[in-house]
């Protein structure tokens, strides 16, 4: 199960890299954003697995759930920061 | 006889996790514009990581490492939907045209609409 689930990891990387070609691409600071959003939730399952393939997941998974907060946190802020700003294009 | 039930269960959930990445990242790179994005990017990707923390939580057994990953969860999906209307309204507000095709109003105007 150990090399599965460090498969099913490694699938979701890629596809995590795919998305950060697309917010590299992005005309629109929102695209940036949304795409940072997809990357940010990626890494966390990417995360919850190698924990729980290296085993001890209870130690490890508080990391998992500040990272959640962090990224909410975050696309709420930038795109507050945005709205007031008045930035169109950039 | 019951830990191939619960592996096969597992498998099942991670696999239906990575179909519904995988969309979401076929539907990031193809849809022409932002307000299209958020559809592929709020939805499929929080059905897919629910999916795999479920998984994880069949793996993992009943313990409190459950309640850790029943609180992730939570998160996710409090915050997935909240993102996505932020940053759709910041675009909005922000004077971010959606995409339409040539010759065609994204909208009525106040004039034919009032």
């Amino acid at each position: 199960m150990n090399y599965f689930f460090l498969a099913a990891a490694a699938a979701v990387m890629v596809n995590a890299f795919l998305c950060l070609y697309q917010g590299a691409k992005g005309p629109t600071i929102q695209d940036r954003v949304i795409s940072i959003n997809i990357v940010n939730t990626k890494t966390l399952v990417v995360l919850l697995l190698v924990f729980f393939v290296i085993g001890q997941p209870a130690m490890y998974l508080d990391i998992a759930l500040i990272y959640t907060l962090l990224n909410f946190v975050v696309t709420i802020a930038v795109s507050r920061y945005i709205e007031t700003e008045r930035t169109a294009v950039g | 006889m019951g830990e191939y039930v619960r592996d096969a269960f597992i498998v099942l959930f991670s696999l239906t996790g990575l179909f519904f990445f995988v969309g979401g990242t076929v539907g990031l790179l193809r849809c022409p514009d932002l307000y299209t994005r958020l559809h592929p990017s709020t939805k499929c990707d929080t059905l897919g990581a629910c999916s795999i923390l479920l998984a994880l939580i069949i793996h993992a057994g009943f313990s409190f490492v459950t309640l850790k990953l029943l609180a992730v969860a939570f998160f996710l999906l409090l915050s997935s939907a909240t993102c996505g209307h932020a940053i759709g309204r910041s675009a909005f507000r922000s004077g971010v045209v959606p995409w339409h095709k040539p010759g065609v109003k994204p909208w009525p105007t106040e004039e034919e609409n009032p």
